[in-house]
């Protein structure tokens, strides 16, 4: 092994060991993918807490690893999964994102479209079911926190506005059949919905705070 | 397949590939470290050290937490560059660098160094408590964390959930005191330290020495090796290379 290709070996290590550390990670559009991770562009929507609005100058890298290595050999081998908190409102979260910002569930789930807040949150009411609003917006709060920390969703709390996350574009084909019928078994969200933006630094929900998800 | 992983994986059986990729998926997902009985990849020296090899290509090492049981971490020299926030190779922009690239609120910080402290550190000194790992020890309550922290109530709770979460910390139930029947809430470090590789378990374990008695002889041995390593460091020693 050559000196310059123990450099690139590093850096792709320390590349993926960042994404485990902080999750997808936002660069230069014209940076080169270390082997082994994805590069997508990115389609716009501010980082909350990152550099600013996001410009067609920049990109997502996101880890791949083959698909008989993902979480999902936990449950095949009877080890018990990832911690979530509240694991089913995020799960319902995650499935109103998906209905909103997913247009049409024929073309690729990446990059979606920017959905306001407003109907993500419609979607998310009707599929949790009643509950009185304080607590419904409480769990939403606390749903998308945990959805945006991780990369599944990314929510632009000043904007009131809401987009799918990198981590979207790791879905398999066999995922992404299932998903189009979840899809088609939610109801559309009203254009015009009622319903108003969730605001920013609106409160988390009362018990335990949201967790940031593990590192992956 | 990811070619990242070719070099690897590429003169295997197709048995052994699947086994090291169930071994390396269950290391790298898996909140508790697996046993070997689970993944024959594990059990297995030859095959341990193709996962182990796995890993060292995106920054991670196998780490051993007790008889029979793996999981893994980061690589130290890997580590070391994530914590100092240093960048090389990719210009990776905002909030990577930030703070030194910590993924924790400063108060999660604040509130987890505390759990360390009265649950290892302090038994560890008091010689009621044996062996380098961060994992057993003796649980605080949450009674003592509220009267030695500065945090409002609220706050407090609201960080030991998010440490919870983040398997940081667990919760216990704390012994019933004398005239008290009702269990209380204690808390002990959460299952990712046993992801700590041993140069790290000792790291910690002299940062606390530095933080908790500067002055001490033990904490000027430590900072005078230091001093030597790094000058070692800047001569030009050979870095250990895991490529």
């Amino acid at each position: 092994m050559t000196a310059r290709d123990t450099a690139l070996a590093r850096d792709t290590a320390l590349t993926w060991a960042r994404a485990r550390s902080a999750g997808p990670l936002r660069v230069p559009a014209g940076t080169p993918a270390p082997a082994g991770m994805i590069k997508l562009p990115d389609a716009g929507g501010a980082e909350p807490g990152g550099p600013g609005p996001a410009s067609p100058a920049s990109a997502w890298l996101v880890p791949r690893v083959p698909e008989t290595a993902d979480a999902r050999v936990l449950a095949e081998m009877g080890l018990p999964g990832p911690l979530l908190e509240q694991p089913n409102d995020t799960a319902r979260m995650l499935a109103a994102v998906l209905r909103c910002c997913w247009e049409d569930p024929l073309a690729p789930v990446w990059p979606g479209v920017s959905a306001g807040s407003g109907p993500v949150l419609a979607v998310f009411r009707e599929v949790t079911g009643p509950r009185d609003d304080a607590a419904h917006r409480r769990a939403a709060v606390a749903a998308l926190r945990r959805l945006d920390q991780a990369g599944w969703a990314r929510w632009d709390e000043p904007a009131g506005t809401v987009r799918l996350g990198p981590r979207v574009a790791l879905w398999s084909s066999g995922d992404l059949a299932t998903l189009r019928q979840l899809w088609r078994s939610i109801q559309a969200p009203e254009r015009t919905s009622a319903i108003p933006a969730l605001q920013p630094g609106a409160p988390e929900a009362a018990g335990p705070a949201s967790p940031p998800e593990p590192a992956r | 397949m990811t070619s990242l992983f070719e070099p690897v994986l590429a003169d295997l059986s197709e048995r052994h590939r699947d086994e090291i990729l169930a071994a390396f998926a269950a290391v790298e997902n898996s909140p508790e470290p697996v046993p070997e009985a689970v993944a024959t990849a594990l059990r297995d020296a030859t095959l341990r050290r193709s996962v182990e090899e796995m890993l060292n290509l995106i920054g991670r090492t196998l780490v051993r937490a007790g008889a029979g049981r793996w999981t893994s971490g980061y690589r130290d020299d890997i580590a070391s560059q994530l914590t100092t926030g240093r960048l090389t190779g990719a210009q990776l922009t905002g909030q990577l660098t930030e703070g030194g690239g910590h993924a924790l609120p400063v108060t999660d910080r604040a509130v987890l160094t505390l759990v360390l402290i009265h649950s290892v550190a302090i038994p560890r000194t008091e010689g009621t408590l044996t062996g380098d790992t961060w994992v057993e020890g003796t649980p605080t309550p949450v009674e003592e964390l509220q009267r030695r922290t500065q945090l409002p109530r609220g706050e407090l709770r609201q960080s030991l959930g998010r440490l919870r979460a983040a398997g940081l910390v667990r919760v216990v139930p704390a012994r019933p005191r004398p005239g008290n029947g009702a269990q209380g809430t204690a808390y002990l470090p959460g299952p990712q330290f046993h992801r700590l590789t041993e140069a790290a378990r000792r790291r910690l374990q002299e940062e606390l020495i530095l933080a908790a008695g500067p002055g001490t002889p033990l904490a000027a041995a430590i900072r005078r090796r230091r001093t030597h390593q790094s000058r070692t460091h800047q001569n030009g020693a050979p870095e250990k290379e895991h490529s």
